[in-house]
C-alpha cells in the first residue's frame, strides 16, 4: 500500500506541473501540445548545468537537484520562445507548431547531448547521468495505516512541484494578471479593450508554461531515469495534456486526473507483482490510465468546455 | 547599403510571386532558408556541405556511390529508397484529408502499428499463397485502419472527446497491448520483436534479380501515388469531399448550409485512418517484416509535419515526403561516409519544419515587402511628374 502511494505521487506531482503550464499557456488561447517538447529541453538545459560544472554541483546531492530544477524551468521556457513567437508573432498554426516543436526538441537535444559528450569525454554517448536523488521519510507519520505512504519515502522534487502549483493556483486565480490571462482565452477582444495587451500576456503565458513544463521533464529525469537521455521523452507531455482536457482546463480536477494516472499505474504495478505474473502483464498494466482516462472522457466529457477563443489567432480587427 | 536592402527586398516580393504562386513558392522558400542553415551546422563541424548533400544522395540511390558491395548498385539504393518513401506517402496522405476536414490526426503511428499487427498476426504467418496473401493484407491494413479511425471520430462525435486526447489514448493502449501479445505469443527469441513474416504475405519482394544485381521491389509504391491522385480527385472533384471541406472550413456555416457535420466527421476520420491502415502494413509486412514491441514509429508524428509542408495537398504532399525520406533515408550513409552523428538528420528535418510551419509569417511579411515597394514606386512616379 505505502510503496503504491509512493510511487503513484513521485509520478503524479511531475505530471501535475506540467499540465498546470498546459493550462496556463491554454487558458491564455494558445493551444499547447508541445509540452513534451518543452518537458525534454527544459530536463536537457538542467542536466547540461550540472554535468558541466561538476566542481560546483557534486552529483547525487540535494542541492544539486534543487539547482538542475531551476536551471530547467529557465530552459524550458526560455524554449518556449520558440512557440511564443510562431503562434504570437508569425500566426503560425498553433497546433503545427506544438508538434514540430516536439520533433525539434527530440532531434535537438539528441544531436547536442552526443557532441557535448563527446566534447567532454570523448565518448560520443547520448545521455548524461544524474544519479538517483535521496528520498526522505518523516518517521513519525510513515507509520499510521493506509496514509503513511505520503510520508514514506518522498523525493524532495514533491515538495517544489506542491509549492510552485501553490503559487501557479494562486497566480491564475488570485491576480489580475491571472485574471487577464484567463479572459485572453476566452475573449481576447475584451482584454485588448480594457487596455491590456493580448500579445503579450500570452507570450508570457507560454513561456511560464515553458518553465513549468521544464521543471516537470527534470523531475521524471531525477526519479525515472536517474539520468538524461532521450527515454524522457516517453509522452509523458501528451499525458499532461489529457489529463488538463479530462480536468476541463481547471487546475483542481487536474490535479485529480493526475492522481488518479499516478495511482491507476503504481496500483497496476503493485497487482502484477501481488499476483506473481510474468513481467510482460506490466504492458498490459501500462494501459490501465489510458483506458480509465476513455471510460471517464465518454462519460464526463459531454459539458467540457474548453476556452472560447483556443487555437485562434488573436487579430485586432476582427468582430 | 539602402540600395542593396531595397534589391533584396524586390528579390523576396517577385520571388515568391503572387498569391497563386506562393502556394508553392513559399514551401520552397522555407526548404531553403532551412538547407542553408543545414549547410552552416556542417560547416561548424568542419565538414562540407556539399560532401553532405552528396552522401545523402548517394544514401538514396540519386548519386552514384564511389563503390558498391557484390550485388548492390545505384539501382538497387533507388529501389530501397521508393521502399522507405511509401509508407511516409500514406501516413502523410491519412493526415491530409483529416485535417482538411478540420480535424487533427495525432493517431496515425497507432493505427499504423494496429492494422501492422493484424496483418502479420493474420496473415503474416498463415502458409496462403502470395497472390491471395499480399491483397488480403492490404484489405486488413484498410478495414482495421479504418476502424480505429471511425472510432476516433465516433468518440468525438457522439460523446464530444477531443480527437487529440482520444487519438493519443488510444496510440498508448494499441502499443501496449500489442506489445503484450507480441511478447506472449510472437516474439522470436534473438531478435526480441515480433517473429518475421513469410514472403508470401511482404508487400515488398526482396533479392528480385534484374541484370547482375539483386533488388528490391516494393509494390505498395505504385499503389502509394495512385492513392495521392484518388485523394486529390476525392477532395476536389466529389460532392462528399466538398463537404468534407466545408467542415473543415467553418463547421456552423456547413450546418446551416444542410451539411451532416457529425457523419461528415466519422467519415473523414474513417478515410483517414484506412490510409493509416495501408501505411502500416506497407512499413511492417513491406520496409520491414516485424514489429519491434514497445515502440510507435515515428512516421506517424513526422507525417503530420510532411503533410503541413505539402500544404495538405496531395501533390505537394508527394513532394515533401519524397525530400524529407532523401534525408531520413539517407542519413544512415551520410553518418558512415562523413563520419556526423545521424541525429543531424532529424534535426534538419525539424528546421525545415519549422520553417514551414511559418509560412503564414513569410505571407504577411510578403505583403508589407509589396506595399512598401509600390508605395516608393508610386512616390517616384510622382515625384517624376512634378
Amino acid at each position: 500500500m505505502n510503496t503504491m502511494i509512493t510511487d503513484g505521487l513521485s509520478f503524479a506531482l511531475p505530471l501535475f506541473i506540467m499540465a498546470i503550464g498546459g493550462i496556463y499557456s491554454e487558458r491564455s488561447g494558445i493551444t499547447n501540445l508541445a509540452v513534451e517538447g518543452f518537458q525534454g529541453f527544459g530536463a536537457f538545459i538542467g542536466a547540461l548545468v550540472v554535468t558541466l560544472a561538476p566542481g560546483v554541483f557534486p552529483s547525487a546531492s540535494t542541492g544539486t537537484m534543487f539547482a538542475a530544477m531551476l536551471f530547467s524551468a529557465i530552459g524550458g521556457a526560455l524554449f518556449a520562445v520558440i512557440h511564443a513567437v510562431l503562434c504570437v508573432n508569425f500566426k503560425a498554426n498553433q497546433v503545427i507548431s506544438g508538434v514540430v516543436i516536439n520533433i525539434l526538441a527530440v532531434a535537438l537535444t539528441g544531436f547536442l547531448t552526443s557532441q557535448i559528450n563527446g566534447a567532454l569525454t570523448g565518448a560520443f554517448t547520448d545521455k548524461f547521468q544524474l544519479g538517483a536523488c535521496n528520498r526522505l521519510t518523516w518517521a513519525a507519520a510513515s507509520g499510521i495505516p493506509f496514509l503513511g505512504g505520503f510520508f514514506t519515502n518522498i523525493y524532495p522534487f514533491e515538495f517544489v512541484i506542491l509549492l510552485a502549483a501553490l503559487i501557479a493556483y494562486y497566480v491564475l486565480y488570485k491576480t489580475p494578471f491571472g485574471l487577464r490571462l484567463r479572459a485572453c482565452g476566452d475573449n481576447p477582444h475584451a482584454v485588448d479593450a480594457a487596455g491590456a495587451n493580448v500579445s503579450k500576456i500570452r507570450f508570457l503565458a507560454v513561456m511560464i508554461s515553458g518553465g513549468l513544463c521544464g521543471l516537470g521533464g527534470i523531475c521524471f529525469a531525477y526519479s525515472i531515469s536517474t539520468c538524461f537521455s532521450s527515454s524522457i521523452y516517453m509522452g509523458y507531455g501528451y499525458l499532461a495534456i489529457a489529463a488538463l482536457i479530462f480536468g476541463n482546463w481547471k487546475i483542481l480536477p487536474t490535479f485529480g486526473a493526475c492522481l488518479l494516472f499516478g495511482f491507476a499505474r503504481s496500483g497496476g504495478y503493485k497487482l502484477v507483482q501481488l499476483l506473481s505474473l510474468p513481467s510482460m502483464f506490466s504492458d498490459l498494466i501500462m494501459t490501465l490510465p489510458y483506458v480509465v482516462t476513455l471510460l471517464l472522457l465518454v462519460f464526463f466529457s459531454g459539458n467540457n468546455r474548453a476556452p472560447r477563443a483556443l487555437g485562434e489567432i488573436y487579430d485586432k480587427g476582427k468582430r | 547599403m539602402r540600395s542593396a536592402g531595397n534589391a533584396l527586398r524586390k528579390a523576396f516580393v517577385f520571388l515568391l510571386g503572387d498569391e497563386k504562386r506562393q502556394r508553392i513558392s513559399i514551401p520552397l522558400f522555407s526548404i531553403f532558408i532551412s538547407l542553408v542553415v543545414g549547410a552552416a551546422v556542417y560547416l561548424i563541424l568542419e565538414v562540407s556541405p556539399r560532401e553532405a548533400l552528396l552522401s545523402y544522395l548517394r544514401g538514396c540511390g540519386m548519386w552514384p556511390k564511389l563503390k558498391y558491395a557484390g550485388g548492390r548498385s545505384i539501382f538497387t539504393d533507388f529501389m530501397s529508397f521508393l521502399d522507405a518513401w511509401t509508407p511516409m506517402i500514406f501516413a502523410a496522405l491519412a493526415v491530409a484529408v483529416a485535417s482538411k476536414a478540420g480535424l487533427f490526426n495525432i493517431g496515425v503511428s497507432g493505427q499504423m502499428l494496429l492494422s501492422g499487427f493484424f496483418a502479420t498476426v493474420l496473415v503474416g504467418y498463415s502458409e496462403l499463397p502470395a497472390y491471395v496473401a499480399k491483397p488480403l493484407v492490404l484489405i486488413i491494413g484498410l478495414v482495421v485502419g479504418a476502424g480505429a479511425g471511425a472510432v476516433i471520430g465516433l468518440l468525438k462525435y457522439r460523446f464530444n472527446i477531443n480527437e487529440v486526447v482520444s487519438a493519443i489514448m488510444l496510440n498508448y493502449i494499441f502499443n501496449y497491448v500489442i506489445s503484450f501479445f507480441i511478447y506472449y505469443k510472437f516474439v522470436d527469441p534473438v531478435s526480441r520483436q515480433s517473429k518475421y513474416v513469410g514472403d508470401a504475405a511482404r508487400l515488398t519482394l526482396q533479392n528480385v534479380a534484374v541484370g547482375d544485381v539483386k533488388t528490391v521491389l516494393p509494390l505498395a509504391f505504385p499503389l502509394a501515388v495512385l492513392m495521392a491522385i484518388a485523394v486529390r480527385f476525392f477532395l476536389n472533384r466529389t460532392k462528399t469531399g466538398f463537404e468534407m471541406k466545408i467542415v473543415g472550413l467553418n463547421r456552423k456555416a456547413a450546418k446551416f448550409a444542410g451539411v451532416r457535420v457529425g457523419r461528415n466527421i466519422v467519415l473523414a476520420m474513417t478515410f483517414s485512418g484506412a490510409l493509416s491502415g495501408l501505411a502500416g502494413v506497407s512499413y511492417y509486412l513491406g520496409y520491414f517484416s516485424s514489429i519491434q514491441p514497445r515502440v510507435l514509429t515515428s512516421t506517424g508524428f513526422d507525417a503530420i509535419a510532411v503533410s503541413l509542408l505539402g500544404n495538405s495537398d496531395p501533390a505537394g504532399i508527394l513532394a515533401s515526403s519524397f525530400l524529407i525520406t532523401i534525408l531520413s533515408k539517407g542519413s544512415t550513409y551520410m553518418s558512415s561516409s562523413v563520419g556526423v552523428d545521424q541525429a543531424i538528420a532529424s534535426l534538419i528535418i525539424g528546421i525545415i519544419l519549422l520553417f514551414s510551419a511559418c509560412g503564414a509569417f513569410i505571407r504577411y511579411r510578403w505583403m508589407k515587402e509589396k506595399e512598401r515597394l509600390d508605395e516608393a514606386s508610386g512616390k517616384a512616379e510622382r515625384s517624376e511628374r512634378v
